[in-house]
């Protein structure tokens, strides 16, 4: 197997990832990144609604850092670690504006500053916009600046596993999609960056690349997910097709209404109302459509029409666009249909405020793959942006610090790497069985049905142990596909085992943690119990069992309280 | 029945399609695939594919991520149409174009990897031809300076900027086989880099741009097939009203400039186009004369002595156009 | 039925075939053109490159003359015309930073557009004002064996966001318009290809090269003409032809006509009578149909 050697390997390239290998590039460092689709294609392309940031001179004259901190920390039901919460303040303006020097067309004031609005969650309004791309805008922005810098782009190369040798990481195997030869990345350094999971679940407004690649490479490889059973489902998708409509469509003012036409956030939230974080609404929502408010089909409404037709042009294009093409409803003078869908993992790979692994050496992480912990038990909108380009630089800069520090390993890690390559192709090899779609649908549905927004132990109990059975099955898969150039069959899946791997350690943790604190709510524990459960839960796979152990929360300045919106 | 006010959505028309697909790999070449699947309303293409390879055929290669517009994996020909899959619903097509059947085809141009994945090196070494980033003043660059941007100017240059190289322009444009144009998407592209008034590469992009920009033939393919509204060729004719910025002019650009001053100064002395006289002004006395001998052969040497009236309000065209000379 | 005409330079001008050609058929048929008084170029495709507010006020005035001259619908025979007006409209109503350069720029003329007038081309309105049944009616002479190329250029189509009439990659005017006439129409890949014209303002080779495909696909698909929609496709596929064997060494020569020409003959109008492009009368002979 040919070997690339590199100084640090960045495995994703979305935004996270591009900011890391940024960083490390610039400081003279040898970076590669591999991506599996063109950088551009990423995840992050698809986040809409904006950036969260204090920008002194540029923000409502009453903010102040600490109040995002606060609103993060209350959002992330006092889960998040309160330190990674204030440097994700501190450092929000420092990075917006480094953005916008990069040439990201944010949305203007008439004094040419960059513009500004609410999103849920905010005691004052932080969020910066370009339209409603800002995902799309960012990432492009962050891909022309790191494309120019002589960074060795891997695109449309698929990474199998990392290469672990004793207990320091050596490198990654991956994989050329279109000669479907493998390679051995040899490097000090590995970032993972891979973004999210949510085609595990049936129902998503993720990518069809979100296959939680790096969440089950870390697994492979010994590290552990922290705060697994957090899953984010975020209140309007736009049904059926699950596309997001984006939170400032609420931020902007809109509202939902139940099939009576009633404003029903009064009721769950009396003075965030919509805005309220999106576990308190997703579970509004369901609960409305429940008691028989809802539309058939399971949907309610989100009614943009008194906006006007102006407004929502400017601010809201995607919106308009979503709606029209893929529902036949035009936002200007009819509501929109919505319904929750998965949108986020708070859960990741376990990492410090710096972006390193605390137990294993030369493995770093970034981004939505990562869990510092930024966002607890439940994500703010417009923080997910923020999280990628600064704690993407803070890994960054912690990668430079370890480079400069640790020296060449001098062992051959080709074996353990041949290793790799043979499990890949191990459980495809069979000629005959069932194929990758099969298993797929099955667990999608499980994930979605018993390990969603409303959990109980039987429903997880039974998830847990149909669940065990599927990823069995995984290894009788069979590729029809016998192609060697750009086979999908194939890679489509080794992203299967990667999601199995995955969904047997959200739906354990999920029914370890009995209490409901932020997005992870058990009808049967329905209240927060910070006694026996202000901790994070970290998950380890060790074969066919996923071990539990616990870490404390970082708590400096505010004492959990009752959450109220 | 029409959509949702009431909470009634629209018929969930269930039907059965036929989809055909043209398949290629590098053993067995080209060959044509037949599936059929019951689709509803709402079902776009993506999802057509997805079921395909999930439910019946795993085989079959495609890319496509988001779903939603905004990442531009998903470009392919769809009933002969350069589109995104994921913004073509099944059923619209068919009541569109009134066909029986969904054929689904790679992308022209770009040579084919396997099935409806496409080679797209070509696209991005066009794209990176232009320098797609900004480079700001230094002191900016390293935050010791602010550089504002107009509301104004943000409109337009985002209007451009938000290109999500799917390539269905390239594939559809016919000026692109001459090798030194750059193709709708980078012109595009590099519009948004040379009129935005912070960046400091103003005449090294002004040299590769306004040349590439007199090469464009105005077909309005890329117009029509751009899945982000971008209007390609828009950037072209604003990118040809900036030839001034590049000082040692190419051919091209010098014919192209002399003939659209040659239109501008017809309208506003006559009102009208006089053809001869415009086309004597871009390409000189000598080539009119030599092209005389094709006018003259073609049968239309006739015409040259019929004698089209000026505008009689002259004054209000030169009035309206007077700004254009 | 009575309805605004907007020649166009090219069609006073070189074109004028099509001019003669287009009054002829209209008569027959009953559609009184009345020509736009004191009407302006359109600006030809260019002169937006140069500078877009002139352009698109050049257009409103002459759709302000037919508003004043009390009509709403203004055809042209010219393609480029059309998608002029057109592009205009549709900026005009649509760009609001745009209507406020535009509206400053027709203080102190007499231009008022109310966005009433709009853009048609003929085709267009033979096929949905005039309608199939009554120019069947008018055949007298129908060209039986005569296989006639279907062409549609590119600004009669493109973008259906300024033009909208029929699908650009699925049109069927110019088939049906030709199948009238009793000429079997010729359908070809390169139909909706540019035929180049817009790139003899700059880079000529090119523009004879994408005429020469043009020319070349209905050739091959067996036309023994070709029929298309514009006053600039005229100029490019006729009189430019010439320039075009030249510079890649045709040896056949494919004449293209306009399609108010061919249907002029299927009325029972001498070729000379419509002023036909060369090559048309012996083609036409060799078939019998002279």
């Amino acid at each position: 197997m040919e070997k690339l050697s590199y100084d640090a390997v960045v495995v994703g390239g979305g935004l996270a990832g591009l900011m890391t290998a940024y960083v490390v590039a610039s400081s003279g460092f040898k970076v590669a990144v591999i991506s599996k689709v063109f950088p551009t294609r990423s995840h992050s392309a698809a986040a809409e609604g904006g950036i969260a940031a204090y920008i002194p001179g540029n923000s409502d004259p009453n903010d102040d850092p600490d109040y995002m901190t606060y609103d993060t920390v209350k959002g992330g039901d006092y889960l998040v670690d309160q330190d990674a919460a204030e440097l994700l303040s501190q450092k929000s303006g420092e990075i917006v504006n480094l953005m916008e020097r990069w040439g990201a067309l944010f949305n203007r004031q008439p004094d040419g500053r960059v513009a500004v609005r609410y999103f849920g969650g905010q005691t004052y309004p932080r969020t910066r916009f370009v339209g409603d791309k800002t995902g799309m805008a960012l990432l492009h922005t962050t891909f022309e600046q790191t494309s120019g810098l002589g960074v060795d782009f891997y695109n449309e190369w698929f990474a199998l596993d990392l290469v672990k040798d004793g207990e320091a990481i050596r490198g990654v195997v991956a994989m050329e999609m279109k000669s479907m030869n493998p390679y051995l990345f040899q490097s000090r350094a590995v970032v993972l960056a891979t973004g999210g999971m949510g085609m595990m679940y049936k129902h998503t407004t993720n990518s069809y690349i979100n296959t939680g690649d790096g969440y089950a490479m870390a697994l492979r490889v010994g590290a552990s997910i922290k705060d697994p059973e957090f899953v984010q489902f975020h209140p309007t998708a736009l049904y059926p097709s699950d596309i997001l409509i984006s939170e400032a469509a609420r931020g902007e003012g809109g509202v939902l209404r139940n099939n009576k036409g009633e404003r029903f956030m009064t009721k769950y939230a009396p003075h965030k109302l919509d805005l309220a974080p999106r576990d308190v609404v997703s579970r509004a929502i369901i609960t409305e459509i429940r008691e028989g408010r809802g539309f058939p089909g399971g949907y309610v409404h989100l009614d943009l029409t008194h906006l006007g037709e102006n407004y929502i042009k400017e601010r809201l294009s995607l919106a308009i666009e979503a709606a029209e093409n893929f529902a036949g409803v035009n936002p200007i003078n009819e509501p929109i249909p919505v319904r929750p869908a998965q949108h986020y993992y708070m859960g990741g790979v376990d990492v410090d405020t710096n972006g390193a692994n605390p137990e294993m050496p030369g493995l770093f992480a970034a981004g939505e793959v990562a869990c510092v912990s930024v966002h607890g038990a439940n994500r703010l909108g417009s923080n997910s942006l923020l999280e990628t380009l600064v704690f993407g630089r803070e890994t960054g800069y912690t990668v430079v610090e370890f480079l400069k520090r640790t020296g060449e390993r001098s062992s051959s890690v080709q074996e353990e790497a041949e290793r790799i390559v043979k499990e890949a192709y191990q459980f495809v090899k069979s000629e005959s069985g069932v194929h990758f779609g099969e298993i797929q649908e099955t667990m999608r549905e499980i994930m979605w049905d018993k390990v969603g927004v409303f959990r109980d132990e039987e429903g997880l109990k039974e998830a847990i142990s149909k669940l065990r059975e599927l990823r069995s099955g995984v290894s009788k898969m069979y590729v029809r596909d016998r192609s060697k150039v750009y086979n999908t069959e194939f890679f489509n899946a080794l992203e299967l085992r990667n999601m199995m791997d995955l969904a047997v350690v959200i739906s354990r943790a999920a029914l370890d943690r009995k209490e409901s604190r932020g997005a992870h709510y058990r009808n049967d524990y329905p209240k927060r119990d910070d006694v026996n459960w202000l901790k994070h839960t970290l998950a380890y796979l060790r074969g066919e069992n996923v071990e539990i152990a616990y870490k404390p929360v970082r708590i400096t300045r505010w004492k959990p309280e009752e959450r109220v919106y | 029945m029409e959509a949702g006010g009431k909470g009634v959505l629209k018929m969930v028309e269930q039907r059965e399609v036929k989809v055909r697909v043209k398949r290629f790999d590098t053993e067995k070449g080209n060959w044509w695939a037949e599936y059929k699947l019951v689709v509803d309303w709402y079902t776009p293409m993506t999802e057509v594919l997805r079921r395909i390879k999930v439910e019946i055929d795993p085989t079959l290669s495609y890319r496509a991520a988001c779903h939603m517009g905004v990442c531009g994996s998903c470009s392919m020909k769809i009933n002969g149409k350069p589109r995104l899959a994921c913004k073509t619903r099944a059923i619209e097509l068919l009541n569109q174009t009134g066909d029986e059947e969904i054929v689904v085809e790679p992308m022209d141009y770009f040579p084919t990897v396997k099935d409806l994945v496409v080679d797209m090196s070509d696209f991005y070494s066009r794209m990176f031809k232009v320098k797609p980033r900004l480079h700001p003043a230094r002191e900016v660059m390293e935050g010791k300076a602010e550089h504002r941007l107009k509301p104004e100017d943000q409109r337009t240059l985002w209007k451009f900027g938000q290109c999500i190289w799917c390539g269905l322009c390239v594939s559809a444009c016919p000026a692109i086989e001459d090798q030194d144009f750059l193709g709708p998407a980078a012109q595009a592209k590099g519009f948004r880099f040379l009129a935005d008034p912070r960046d400091t590469l103003t005449e090294e992009r002004a040299k590769l741009l306004i040349d590439s920009a007199w090469r464009c033939t105005y077909c309005y393919q890329c117009f029509e097939v751009c899945p982000r509204d971008i209007e390609p060729v828009e950037a072209v004719k604003k990118t040809r009203a900036m030839s001034s910025l590049y000082k040692g002019r190419s051919e091209v650009v010098r014919v192209g400039v002399r003939h659209s001053e040659a239109v501008a100064e017809s309208i506003a002395s006559t009102g009208k186009i006089m053809e001869a006289l415009v086309y004597t002004k871009g390409y000189g006395a000598s080539q009119a004369v030599k092209d005389m001998i094709f006018l003259l052969a073609s049968g239309r040497g006739k015409y040259l002595l019929v004698k089209e009236t000026s505008v009689k309000n002259i004054e209000e065209v030169k009035k309206i156009v007077g700004g254009a000379t | 039925m009575k309805v605004a005409y907007y020649p166009g330079c090219a069609t006073h001008g070189f074109a004028r075939d099509i001019d003669v050609a287009t009054k002829k058929v209209a008569e027959v048929l009953g559609l009184e053109l009345v020509e736009v008084e004191d009407w302006n170029c359109c600006g030809g495709g260019f002169l937006d490159e140069k500078d877009e507010v002139a352009f698109v006020s050049i257009n409103l005035r002459n759709l302000s003359t037919v508003e004043r001259m009390g009509m709403k619908k203004m055809v042209t025979p010219c393609s480029v015309c059309l998608h002029s007006a057109r592009k205009s409209e549709v900026v005009y109503k649509e760009d609001k930073y745009l209507r406020r350069e535009v509206d400053s720029r027709l203080r102190g003329t007499q231009v008022s557009y109310k966005g009433e007038a709009t853009a048609e081309h003929l085709v267009w309105v033979l096929l949905r004002d005039v309608g199939l049944e009554r120019l069947k009616a008018q055949v007298k002479k129908p060209l039986k064996g005569l296989r006639v190329g279907a062409y549609y250029g590119c600004q009669m189509l493109r973008p259906q966001k300024y033009l909208g009439f029929e699908e650009p990659s699925r049109p069927k005017s110019m088939e049906q318009l030709i199948a009238v006439t009793g000429a079997t129409p010729v359908t070809f890949s390169q139909a909706t290809s540019c035929c180049g014209f817009p790139l003899l303002g700059s880079n000529e080779y090119m523009g004879l090269k994408l005429a020469y495909k043009v020319l070349e696909g209905a050739k091959h698909a067996g036309a023994d003409l070709m029929a298309h929609p514009c006053s600039l496709c005229h100029l490019q596929l006729d009189m430019t032809q010439e320039k075009v064997r030249y510079t890649f060494k045709l040896q056949w020569r494919l004449p293209a006509l306009y399609i108010a020409q061919l249907i002029g003959l299927s009325f029972g109008f001498s070729p000379d009578e419509l002023q036909v492009p060369k090559g048309v009368t012996e083609v036409l002979e060799s078939k019998g149909l002279a």
